[in-house]
């Protein structure tokens, strides 16, 4: 039926969105350092916790402090904004952590994969510490105002969904904008295209990148503050989850490519959501599926660059 | 200290140095493999089913297990580990750097998937009340001490084999090493197929070790650690990732009195090791220091002249 | 210009008049560049044969076309009277064809004689399991193999430097073990990428000497391609001249010299 098949179809867009949020984190660093920031999970679980709190959440009786709260109780929206960029404050530090001190030796790329999976295996126990390993509701008053659905032609669809999917639209169309028209975006890419030549046009690459992995951990905070609202936070993993979904799309994209990161975002939510309901616990083997079938046929992803050798 | 490493956990830190070794067979032929969790998944799922669904193997109903069982489930687990690997291998290979990592990636999380769903390996609770072949923790000493000796011995004497060392020159320069008539697919397979039987091995032994089994044994987490364990204990040896198992499987046991922030330590472990440590514990000059018997045998003979 | 005179009849017929490496038509496309056009020599056992032209003329690619590194979008690589246009680089290493790098590729973090001992392939009678439990053939084998890298690194002056990793040698003896090390896989056909590359006149000098030596004690087909011309003047028996990826020559060193097109394609048009 037309209604199911919208209703398939928004979910689909609305979860592909937040995929191609957390693909856009991996893109934006990979596309000027070259290396895959695997903290990026742990940013999301950040993110969907800090959500929690601006919102005047409490800590529950598992956690370190039960019962605490912040001393605000900020509107959904704001929240929202606040913990995207105070994670993406978090970002930076990681960056500072487990990034910078390589770099400075000229360390292998393997060496930035282990120090990034340090640093998100921190992030993500640090917030189990802090908040305890079960799952989270956002308050009711998060979505006070909407109604609970929406009826779009016909079709019944959540209205968080639609949230979803126009905060991710938003976002997409910001950085798409950003990066193409203004200075800091051009000079982004500039330093992603060549860094040397980046810098003798004096642009500060090292600021670039720092900026990428602000930009980058602000999207995967939006990420896991919009999967707070519209689930809940099952656990600081869930982070982990999104971030691995996360990888596959940001390869099945072509590393490197954004509009590779959000295309291959909204197809696999949409193939996600075709998934029917009986086999719904082989959803999260899809994206590893599809993957692995993909990298098969076109080893450097669905729009990558053929990385070519010279001899 | 000492008085906390008991027989489970030395055989946990056993278990731990064997997944180093199935994860350094890969790289020293430089392959980036993170695929070893599903293999030591589906050498485990096999142990776990065979002995508790198969009377034949004569497990007891006071559940005890007959040792020649025990031993044949790992000769199984490595087998059907290895045959999952040629399967598999032979496509993923195809890939280099990081897209082969993402791909084993990638594999793993497919092959945790399917045992959580498939109908019959237990779902989310897994299978439990696995039969034990021995009546302590310290009788799975021997057989995981005997299985770390084979795969020590193994890439020993790869060292001194054309087999070792065609890994080594694809490790350096792939190109150059087809080019030197290196069948660098074939090279990189075999070790690849290695690997998983070791993980199978190590998995169906890890099965009956914890008497239960289920799909969270092999996932992208365990990727991580044994990453961990090949980095930060050296990846020009296979001694490095022994140690790198040994040492940190036992942390976070050894930081448990520090309660819930051990495994903030144990990130923090992760995320500094790198930097503190760039070639790992075991680096190249320690062994050289060590002594001649690590040396690879070419290294003492040159021109079939004795030392 | 008329190519050697034999060349045409000789295509396809018994293995012992035939040449030994055949380009047949050869063209390289890399998306709208045409990186060799139609380009076909032949090459005869134990000549020495030198490959010149521009900078970007296509030797590299023409290499790597011999080699199996690139397929060619038409034309066939013919060895010894059979087309191997298809065979991977690790087989036709087997078949008898070794070459070097121009950007030399040694494996910069393994010894010299490791180096050495990573081309010395299995023997067929090895296997794997025989390796491991050091079977009688095994260990035959690893003598052999010792012996022939000591062998070697004595021929090319590397004994002294036999322990020393790779990467740490000086850019002279680099190159003499890159050479040495595609010496290990016994070829008969040995593809040099600018050999002497960064080289001062008198190591040219030794190069050339050396070159010259291994076709005689190994009976070795040598091709070379060189920047240096008056270094493959004195050297090859024959040479082929590319530009802009075509053969506009072919022949003696001095029928190439006087080659109006081959001077007119160096700049200012001096004879090479």
């Amino acid at each position: 039926m037309i209604e199911t098949l919208l209703q398939t179809l928004l979910n689909g867009a609305a979860s592909g969105g937040v995929y191609a949020l957390v693909a856009l984190g991996y893109t934006l660093v990979f596309s000027v350092l070259g290396v895959i920031n695997f903290a990026l999970g742990a940013l999301f679980s950040l993110g969907g916790y800090l959500t929690y709190l601006l919102m005047g959440g409490r800590i529950s009786a598992n956690g370190a402090l039960p019962g605490w709260g912040l001393p605000l109780e900020l509107p959904f929206p704001l929240a929202l904004l606040l913990a995207a960029a105070l994670t993406g404050l978090a970002s930076l530090v990681v960056e500072k952590l487990a990034f910078v001190p390589l770099r400075r030796r000229n360390a292998e790329p393997l060496l930035y994969l282990i120090t990034s999976l340090g640093a998100g295996l921190v992030v993500v126990n640090l917030l189990q510490m802090l908040m305890g390993a079960e799952g989270y509701a956002f308050p009711a008053s998060a979505l006070a105002g909407l109604p609970a659905a929406v009826v779009v032609a016909g079709a019944r669809i959540r209205s968080v969904q639609v949230l979803l999917l126009a905060v991710c639209a938003a976002a997409v169309l910001a950085l798409t904008l950003w990066l193409e028209r203004s200075r800091g975006g051009r000079a982004l890419r500039a330093v992603a295209e060549d860094a040397t030549t980046a810098r003798l046009l004096g642009i500060n690459s090292d600021a670039m990148l720092r900026l990428a992995f602000l930009l980058s951990g602000a999207l995967a905070g939006l990420g896991g503050g919009l999967i707070g609202v519209s689930i809940s936070l099952p656990g600081p993993y869930v982070g982990i989850g999104y971030g691995l979904k996360g990888l596959a799309v940001l390869v099945l994209g072509g590393l490197g490519s954004v509009p590779g990161a959000i295309a291959g975002g909204l197809l696999l939510g949409l193939a996600e959501a075709m998934v029917p309901s009986g086999a719904s616990g082989w959803r999260d083997a899809l994206a590893f599926a599809i993957l692995f079938a993909v990298l098969l046929v076109r080893p450097s992803g669905l729009l990558g660059r053929r990385l070519v050798e010279k001899v | 200290m000492a008085a906390m490493i008991d027989n489970g956990l030395l055989v946990q830190m056993l278990i731990g140095a064997l997944l180093g070794v199935s994860v350094y067979l890969p790289l020293a032929a430089g392959q980036l493999s993170l695929a070893s969790p599903a293999f030591y998944a589906v050498g485990g799922t096999l142990a776990a089913l065979l002995s508790t669904s198969w009377p034949v193997l004569g497990a007891g109903a006071d559940g005890t297990f007959p040792l020649a069982s025990f031993l044949l489930e790992l000769l199984l687990g490595g087998l059907l580990a290895g045959a999952l690997a040629l399967l598999v291998g032979r496509l993923v290979l195809r890939l280099q750097g990081i897209y082969l990592a993402i791909a084993t990636i990638a594999l793993v999380e497919i092959v945790r998937v399917a045992i959580l769903n498939l109908p019959f390996t237990g779902g989310a609770i897994g299978i439990f009340g696995i039969p034990q072949p021995f009546p302590t923790a310290a009788g799975y000493l021997l057989p995981a001490l005997a299985l770390l000796a084979l795969a020590g011995w193994v890439c020993q004497r790869l060292e001194g084999m054309p087999l070792g060392r065609a890994m080594a020159a694809i490790r350096n320069d792939e190109l150059a090493a087809r080019c030197m008539g290196i069948d660098t697919t074939g090279v990189k397979l075999t070790a690849f197929v290695l690997s998983a039987v070791l993980a199978g091995s190590t998995g169906a032994l890890a099965a009956h070790f914890l008497n239960t089994w289920n799909a969270r044994q092999g996932s992208f987490d365990t990727s991580v650690t044994m990453l961990a364990f090949v980095i930060l204990g050296g990846s020009r040896s296979w001694l490095g990732p022994v140690v790198g198992g040994l040492l940190l499987t036992a942390l976070p046991e050894l930081l448990r009195p520090v309660g819930d922030a051990r495994l903030v330590l144990f990130g923090l472990v992760i995320l500094l090791g790198p930097v503190l440590f760039p070639k790992g514990l075991i680096t190249p000059s320690l062994l050289e220091r060590l002594g001649a018997p690590l040396r690879p045998a070419s290294w003492r003979r040159r021109g079939g002249v004795a030392p | 210009m008329s190519p050697p005179a034999a060349r045409g009849d000789r295509s396809g017929s018994s293995a012992v008049n035939a040449p030994l490496l055949e380009v047949r038509e050869l063209t390289c496309r890399f998306g709208g560049l045409v990186a060799l056009n139609r380009v076909s020599f032949a090459v005869e056992p134990g000549e020495i044969f030198g490959l010149i032209g521009p900078n970007g003329a296509g030797k590299t690619t023409l290499f790597n076309l011999i080699s199996g590194l690139t397929p060619p979008t038409s034309g066939a690589v013919i060895w010894r009277g059979t087309p191997i246009t298809t065979l991977p680089p690790f087989r036709r290493n087997r078949l008898g064809l070794a070459r070097t790098f121009q950007n030399l590729r040694l494996f910069e973090g393994l010894t010299v004689h490791d180096n050495l001992l990573a081309a010395l392939r299995r023997q067929p009678g090895e296997s794997l399991l025989g390796g491991l439990r050091a079977s009688a053939s095994h260990r035959r084998a690893e003598r052999q193999r010792l012996q022939r890298a000591s062998a070697l690194l004595e021929e090319l002056g590397l004994e002294a430097l036999a322990e020393r990793a790779a990467g740490t040698l000086s850019y002279g003896d680099r190159r003499r073990l890159e050479i040495a090390r595609a010496l290990a896989t016994q070829p008969s056909l040995l593809l040099l990428d600018e050999p002497a590359a960064g080289m001062n006149p008198a190591e040219k000098d030794t190069l050339c000497e050396l070159i010259a030596q291994l076709r005689g004690r190994h009976g070795l087909t040598v091709m070379v391609i060189e920047h240096h011309v008056p270094l493959l003047m004195r050297l090859c028996d024959r040479l082929a001249v590319l530009d802009f990826g075509e053969r506009i020559a072919l022949g003696s060193p001095e029928q190439v010299r006087h080659d109006p097109r081959v001077i007119e394609a160096y700049l200012g048009g001096a004879p090479p």
